[in-house]
């Protein structure tokens, strides 16, 4: 008798057998009508995996750790709770995930320069790592805002790390099978710092008739070289993308700079702005208020994006090289080593962290915002040296350099 | 029968004659010299430093012992560490200066970032299959005893260190080197095998012909004599230092400062000695005048007379702490007829240059006296290399110390090439 027979003929006359009684752990977390998350009762999540997005952005899958289904409309925020060097620390970030796979819950993250937060999750949250969470919150999501057709046509658009509502969105009509005709503009500095770069591909090719997807970079990858949509964001580039874009219920969310460029756009193109709906977040508060969760959100890639477009909130400085007597503008939310990057200025850098310290340098006058990770001492500091990479001017600058 | 198996070190270990110096090969041979780096200085604890050279943290230091590159470093937790000097990408010496700061590690070739603890923190351009976990800095074993740091380069380091430090560190606790200060460091390359530098030192049968500065804070019988060549007058005068040990002894002790004679230089695999030995007259401190050369004591010693502890470590290093100030001394080989001989003089971190001490006041006894030993160092090189040269005998009296420091060394090498 094959071991097949044996099995299919035992198994289901032997309900008390032990193969039976020790379950697939994995079982009790599908099994029956399960309880939704209430985060007042129970606010421990576990960490279930870790996933390396792009060189700089992970995802972290949360569970409950008793066995409960999240709830929450596309585009919402949790916040965590997080303890950092013993001090407690809250940060929001938008899940990424869609709640049509209710067993878990992801934010994705964008490892900031010198950001506590961002580097703490980097660096120390492992699968099996708990934290603490409140929430979802927030009413960015499309699900409550838009008007309401029967057929709504979407654009989405996102730059950096600000592309997670959006995904949770996306994500959600893909999972439902909803018909929904959507423009998934994505912006990046190059192309391996494409956050979910083949999930929504994968997305575009099962629905080809209404998912498509724009990935814009800045620049090449050091091993490949972009030969799609390039440069920033322009009413130009976007007829080119999405020629009907002014009929589309328009998303943004991104670095304070990104939607700001993206709110004068439209509105110099004619767009009925009562339908635009950006991140609910008020990043150019945010940036004033608590610098470090803005920084979490603002990128690179999406201020290259908007190069040229002056955010609101944003100061310029004047930057002095003292000995290459060059002279460079510097916005207040820009790091000193990329606007002299942009402006064609060489210096000596390498991790753009603050870890390594290549890009130290004196300041001969002025003062910087630094969040540094490591590469600096404060008796440097205390000397009037500053890491490039991780300093943003709080006036004009003279750097011996 | 000649034994044709042996190697000529085997010989040579073999018919070592105790109570004689060693044979030249010992002091001249490329080969033997290649073997004591590998089992003298490659498998026992040696003193490189004090953890005033690195202060605070992100200081590091860097040194070589033989072909090895070492650095030492002061974590962001202040504790001390030490690593391979080497990065683990193309092999780039990582801290370049013999004294510097950093925030990270950070090797100037392709920037490998490493935190102080060794972990490999950036590597650039890598592929996404490296593993930075696989690529951190190589630790290298490393204690400090009560501020003075020593490494050891074998993966199994000699477990009696414990002991060592265990019986020290009342000693030393007292002058509180980690709150104390570098005040200057001098470099010397004396033109000897480095063990005729630390033979040099485990006996003062030369002092009183040689070391004018010396003698003047130390008793002339506090190393030894032979009593029947002594007069009346020598023989009271050893009489009453006799005396003076012993009193000296009890009266430190009881006041906090352990003083009695501990010896273990060839019946403990990491050999010490120490004794706190009065000074000549009203000695205070290793002076010309035998006076504190520091305004402020170390620790919260109080009363500057408080003798010289000595503390000598086998191989390399011997240390004298004052009551003012303290003198450390360690030898690292160069070659087989080249050792370099690294003084510091520590004063308490508070003290003022120019105010609590003068260098010159500070260093002009033991600066004057490791010239006279280099230059007589140099003699017994020169010597070593003669065909005339032969194992002489070393004084009962004066020189027992040299022979425990052959003793231990001949131990030693006999433990791991064979006898």
């Amino acid at each position: 008798m094959s071991a097949h027979t044996t099995d299919a003929s035992t198994l289901p006359q032997n309900s008390s057998s032990p193969r039976s009684a020790s379950p697939e752990p994995a079982a009790a977390r599908l099994a029956g009508a399960l309880p939704a998350w209430n985060p007042e009762l129970d606010d421990t999540l576990v960490v279930r995996a870790v996933r390396e997005e792009t060189p700089d952005v992970k995802t972290f899958v949360l569970a409950p750790e008793k066995p409960c289904l999240f709830q929450f409309t596309p585009g919402q925020f949790l916040t965590l709770d997080l303890d950092i060097d013993g001090e407690s620390v809250n940060r929001c970030y938008t899940i990424a995930s869609a709640p049509t796979r209710p067993h878990t819950l992801a934010i994705t993250v964008k490892r900031v320069p010198g950001g506590p937060v961002s580097n703490f999750l980097h660096e120390h949250v492992r699968v099996g790592s708990i934290l603490r969470a409140v929430g979802p919150m927030g009413d960015f999501s499309c699900f409550t805002q838009g008007t309401s057709s029967p057929l709504p046509r979407y654009l989405f658009l996102s730059g950096g790390s600000g592309i997670t509502p959006l995904m949770s969105m996306a994500r959600t009509f893909h999972d439902l099978a909803e018909p929904r005709d959507i423009v998934f503009v994505h912006a990046a500095r190059s192309p391996v710092d494409i956050v979910f770069r083949g999930e929504l591909e994968l997305m575009a090719r099962n629905q080809p008739q209404s998912f498509r997807f724009a990935p814009v970079c800045e620049a090449d990858s050091p091993r490949e070289p972009w030969y799609g949509l390039r440069g920033r964001l322009t009413p130009g580039l976007l007829n080119h993308i999405a020629p009907d874009y002014l009929q589309r219920e328009i998303f943004v969310c991104g670095p304070a700079p990104f939607m700001a460029a993206v709110r004068e756009m439209l509105k110099g193109a004619g767009y009925d702005m009562a339908r635009h709906h950006e991140e609910s977040f008020d990043f150019g508060e945010l940036a004033r208020a608590e610098p470090e969760v803005a920084a979490d959100v603002v990128s690179a890639e999406a201020l290259a994006a908007v190069q040229g477009a002056v955010a609101p909130s944003a100061t310029t400085y004047t930057i002095e090289f003292a000995r290459q007597k060059r002279s460079i503008e510097c916005r207040s939310d820009m790091f000193v080593l990329d606007a002299a990057r942009r402006a064609g200025v060489r210096l000596p850098s390498s991790c753009s962290r603050g870890l390594c310290g290549t890009c130290k340098s004196k300041l001969i006058s002025g003062t910087v915002d630094m969040k540094h990770g490591g590469g600096i001492r404060q008796r440097e500091i205390d000397a009037g040296m500053a890491l490039l990479c991780c300093s943003r001017p709080t006036s004009d600058l003279v750097v011996d350099r | 029968m000649l034994d044709t198996t042996d190697t000529p070190l085997k010989s040579l270990i073999r018919r070592r004659k105790p109570g004689y110096s060693l044979e030249a090969p010992f002091y001249t041979s490329p080969e033997i010299f290649e073997a004591d780096m590998d089992v003298i200085f490659g498998r026992h604890w040696i003193f490189v430093g004090v953890e005033p050279d690195i202060p605070e943290p992100g200081d590091a230091m860097a040194l070589d012992i033989g072909k090895y590159a070492i650095t030492i470093v002061r974590d962001d937790d202040n504790e001390v560490r030490a690593f391979h000097n080497v990065c683990r990408h193309r092999g780039a010496r990582l801290v370049l200066d013999y004294k510097t700061t950093v925030g990270n590690l950070v090797c100037r070739y392709h920037s490998w970032t490493y935190g102080l603890d060794g972990k490999l923190l950036f590597a650039e351009h890598m592929g996404a299959d490296f593993d930075p976990g696989c690529h951190g800095l190589k630790p290298v074993h490393c204690r400090s005893l009560e501020g003075l740091i020593f490494i050891c380069l074998s993966d199994e380091p000699p477990a009696d260190f414990d002991i060592m430090a265990a019986r020290m560190a009342p000693y030393l606790a007292p002058h509180d080197l980690r709150n104390a200060k570098v005040a200057f460091e001098k470099d010397i390359i004396e033109p000897g095998n480095w063990k005729l530098t630390m033979e040099n030192n485990r006996e003062c049968y030369h002092c009183a012909g040689n070391h004018p500065e010396l003698t003047v804070p130390l008793f002339a019988y506090g190393f030894g004599f032979a009593p029947e060549e002594l007069d009346e007058h020598g023989r009271k005068e050893a009489e009453d230092y006799a005396k003076l040990i012993t009193t000296s002894h009890r009266e430190w002790e009881s006041c906090g400062f352990p003083s009695e004679m501990v010896e273990h230089l060839d019946d403990m695999v990491t050999g010490f000695r120490t004794e706190r030995l009065p000074l000549a007259g009203d000695g205070e401190s290793h002076t010309n005048d035998t006076r504190a050369a520091c305004r402020k004591l170390l620790g919260t010693i109080n009363d500057p007379r408080h003798g010289a502890l000595h503390f000598w470590t086998q191989p390399n290093s011997w240390h004298h702490f004052m009551s003012d100030h303290a003198v450390v001394f360690s030898v690292l080989p160069l070659d087989a007829e080249r050792s370099l001989l690294r003084t510091k003089w520590l004063v308490h971190k508070d003290a003022v240059e120019g105010v609590d001490y003068d260098i010159e006041n500070l260093t002009a006894v033991w600066d004057a006296t490791n010239d006279q030993d280099s230059t007589l160092v140099g003699y017994c090189q020169e010597g070593a290399r003669s065909p005339a040269y032969e194992p002489g005998p070393y004084s009962p009296h004066t020189e027992m110390l040299v022979d425990k420091f052959c003793n231990w060394y001949i131990g030693r090498m006999a433990e791991h090439v064979g006898r």
